[in-house]
């Protein structure tokens, strides 16, 4: 709520909630170039996916934007604040679920609360509807070995959610599900995101999938990691799966297919 | 194993309405009081000399004696069971303790390797004549045993549980701009208690073990003084009385210990995520709307 | 060539460097202990001075040189005793493992034996194989049974199905796959149970020797411990030590040998550990 204020706030000075110039992260002093001269602008409650093979510096783009690691060189700023560390407007989600195995769905979602100060009731209303939200109405009090993969991230979701943050980070958050619960919760993102209005980056190594839920595409390409190109996506959101069959989406993918060159 | 499997199907052929669970527990009987009848026929046809090898009938009887006629293993039982828990008690606080300080200075991890390496390949028990030099006969010296050679296990085990935090949670956390003392008591410290319970059953094998060695040493009271003289006096059929009464013990605290490593590793079993997850239920169902 | 000494060189230096601390800290400790006891703050009857342990240290090992004798006896009795153990535990689970019947119905015994304190044991065995090794060989050989039996068990029970199925495609007997697959699938957890196998051997060497013996570490120990002379008595202590890391470290150098194929998973997690450590750096 607080963020979404600063939000408005920020968005009537410039237009954008993420700023990046010459952004560049080396890894030991300077001998691997993770990311190189990122330069971009994020309007406010887009979608944005970063897709590129494996060392193209997108997770490493996502690191810098939530503040886990320190940028080596050019200028970040979130909410027309400059990035120096986690903080509470930005939110991530990552691979793994990360559950905490000893709490139940709703502790677990209660956890970036609990950081913050103390845990009231409304609180434990707010995250028992996200859970609702992200389909989990019935494992409210379920364990995390006791769900399945999918239904874990879904968990994870709704903690993203209750940070409050208004914008949210993916780092692959489906990579490692099967593809038809992968193209499911992928739908449920969109829903969700648009509902709560918040700005996303979102990773991933898949086109398609980067395609389908994105405003833009960040096109990214290895040695060194950067950004080769800024795609558009003219499709309004939220839109059904049946979109990638039609012929205006397969001329993207091979517009993206043919920036990333044929090691994709 | 073939012919054996045939061998069983026809026995059950002809016992007809017996469970398989039901003949297993047959064989297993049959077989255990096999092994018992074999025995007491040996010592009774003098192959094996009753001196050394006391028939299972007089082991028996020596249970009827220790526990009931002379009743004098109540107090050995009761004062080697109060050492074993003193012992480690205090051994686990100076282990969980020790372990959690290390664990969480790198700089002190470092400069004391060497030093558990050392510790670690010594024989503990050893030093059990020189504590009884050293703080003399009697209780005291008898637990600083047991909690030298109790408190290694639980030491080790929270130094590796509070080490090998999951990295993934640790960035999480990182994420959430959780302080060190969150992180402390909301990851660490439950992330380590299931390997911190395994130190502990160790921990409770261990000190059981150094209470009989102590009580060899010093012989004045408790179940190893008791069996050292029960031998000394060629009273061998009581000497194994004593012996199956500390497998009963064993037993005892092995299910104890998995009793209560099921209730506060309660995410580990399915029961235990029932219980506390209907308690939560219980707590929080109305605020949040069930 | 001078490309490769020079590296040597810094390796070496690196490694001389990091000694260092640990050396003054060792010193350090030394030296406070030292004035401790001689100002009175500690009772040398109860902890000696370093000064006094190095004496008898110098006396026992170099002068008299009359640990050896029992050193080696309690090695001795701790390895046989061991060998003994072993060779009982793996027979016992190899058969476990290749039939049911057996498993089941031995299990029950090998669990009895796992919760009785095996330590229990010393009086009786010591009437049964006299003053002599033998006890303490026996003793040994009881305490490290079960470590090694479930250890070997569990690591022979471990059925990789696809593995299996792969040999069973190109036509392996059951016998090959229990030699070619199970067993060295196997190996790396025998080779844990080995190691706390040894642990607890010499534990029951020493033991055994504290109760009734006239040879062997355990024997100085106590002799030292009720003379109150503590400074050899630790001096002695020191001997179990060096058993100790004797056993441990050449258990480890046969598992290196033998288990080859996991020296690189071993490489790749101290790697993995050393990237962490770089990765929470820079991430700082």
């Amino acid at each position: 709520m607080n963020a979404s204020v600063q939000a408005q706030a920020n968005g009537a000075a410039g237009k954008s909630v993420i700023n990046a110039k010459g952004l560049s992260k080396t890894f030991g002093g300077g001998a691997v170039v993770a990311l190189n001269d990122a330069n971009f602008e994020i309007r406010p409650g887009s979608f944005v996916s970063l897709v590129g093979p494996s060392g193209c510096g997108k997770s490493t783009l996502l690191r810098l934007i939530a503040g886990l690691i320190d940028r080596t060189n050019g200028e970040l700023a979130v909410h027309g604040r400059d990035v120096t560390g986690p903080r509470t407007d930005v939110g991530m989600m990552f691979q793994k679920a990360t559950l905490l195995e000893w709490r139940t769905a709703v502790e677990n979602v209660l956890l970036p609360t609990e950081m913050a100060g103390t845990v009231t009731k409304a609180d434990r209303k707010n995250a028992a509807d996200l859970l609702r939200m992200v389909g989990l109405k019935d494992f409210l009090f379920a364990f995390p070995s006791q769900l399945s993969g999918g239904m874990q991230q879904r968990v994870a979701l709704a903690r993203l959610l209750q940070t409050g943050a208004d914008v949210l980070l993916l780092d692959e958050p489906f990579g490692a599900l099967d593809e038809f619960t992968r193209e499911r919760l992928n739908v449920e993102l969109m829903r969700i995101v648009g509902e709560v209005k918040a700005t996303t980056l979102f990773v991933t190594h898949n086109i398609a999938e980067a395609i389908f839920l994105a405003d833009q595409v960040f096109v990214m390409t290895p040695r060194p990691g950067q950004i080769a190109s800024i795609v558009d996506v003219p499709f309004e959101r939220p839109r059904p799966l049946s979109i990638q069959t039609s012929p205006e989406f397969n001329t993207l993918v091979a517009q993206v297919r043919d920036i990333l060159g044929e090691d994709h | 194993m073939a012919a054996q499997d045939t061998m069983t199907e026809g026995l059950s052929a002809r016992s007809g309405g017996l469970s398989l669970r039901q003949r297993r527990t047959l064989l297993h009987a049959l077989i255990f009081f096999t092994l018992i009848g074999l025995w007491e026929a040996g010592a009774r046809l003098g192959l094996l000399d009753p001196l050394f090898y006391p028939r299972p009938t007089s082991i028996l009887n020596s249970f009827y004696l220790i526990y009931i006629k002379n009743g004098n293993v109540w107090f050995n039982l009761y004062a080697t069971m109060s050492l074993v828990i003193a012992g480690w008690i205090g051994g686990s606080i100076l282990g969980v303790g020790l372990g959690a300080l290390v664990g969480f200075n790198a700089v002190v991890r470092r400069f004391l390797k060497p030093y558990v390496i050392v510790l670690e390949a010594t024989p503990r028990i050893a030093v059990a004549p020189l504590l009884i030099a050293a703080l003399g006969f009697g209780a005291s010296s008898k637990i600083a045993i047991i909690v030298l050679v109790c408190f290694f296990a639980p030491f080790i085990n929270t130094l590796s549980g509070v080490v090998n935090v999951n990295e993934d949670k640790l960035e999480l956390f990182r994420s959430l701009r959780a302080t060190k003392m969150q992180v402390l008591r909301k990851l660490v410290l439950p992330d380590a208690i299931p390997v911190i319970m395994a130190g502990e059953r160790l921990a409770l094998t261990a000190a059981l073990s150094g209470a009989l060695v102590a009580e060899f040493i010093q012989r004045d009271q408790g179940m190893g003084a008791l069996i050292l003289v029960y031998t000394r006096n060629l009273n061998m059929a009581s000497s194994f009385a004593c012996i199956f009464t500390l497998t009963i013990l064993g037993f005892l605290i092995f299910k104890g210990m998995e009793w209560v490593d099921h209730h506060i590793a309660y995410w580990k079993n399915e029961a235990g995520m029932k219980r506390i997850g209907d308690r939560r239920r219980r707590q929080f169902g109305a605020q949040v709307g069930e | 060539m001078s490309d490769f000494t020079s590296t040597t060189d810094t390796r070496f230096d690196s490694r001389l460097f990091r000694i260092v601390p640990h050396l003054i800290l060792f010193a350090l400790i030394l030296v406070i202990w030292e004035a401790a006891v001689r100002l009175g703050f500690i009772t040398s009857i109860i902890i000696p001075r370093p000064t006094a342990i190095m004496g008898a240290i110098a006396e026992l090992y170099f002068v008299k040189g009359t640990i050896y004798h029992h050193f080696f006896i309690t090695l001795t009795e701790a390895v046989v005793g061991f060998l003994i153990g072993a060779s009982v535990a793996v027979s016992l689970a190899v058969c476990s493992a290749l039939s049911d019947p057996f498993k089941r119905y031995v299990s029950p015994y090998a669990i009895v034996l796992n919760v009785t304190p095996g330590i229990a044991l010393t009086p009786i065995i010591i009437a049964w194989f006299g003053y002599g090794m033998g006890s303490k060989i026996a003793l040994a050989a009881v305490l490290c049974f079960f470590p090694i039996f479930v250890n070997t068990l569990t690591g022979l029970l471990q059925r990789d199905e696809d593995r299996e199925e792969l040999f069973r495609s190109v036509g392996a007997s059951n016998a090959q796959i229990f030699r070619k697959l199970r067993v060295p699938a196997a190996l790396p957890l025998l080779f844990a149970g080995m190691k706390i196998g040894l642990t607890t051997a010499l534990i029951g060497a020493v033991v055994a020797e504290f109760s009734q013996a006239t040879e062997g570490v355990g024997v100085l120990m106590s002799r030292f411990s009720f003379q109150l002379d503590m400074a050899s008595s630790l001096a002695t202590l020191l001997s179990m030590t060096l058993i100790g890391l004797i056993l441990f470290y050449s258990m480890e150098f046969l598992d290196d040998r033998i288990v080859f194929w996991r020296r690189e998973t071993r490489r790749a997690a101290a790697s993995r550990a050393k990237a962490r450590a770089w990765n929470a750096r820079m991430g700082q």
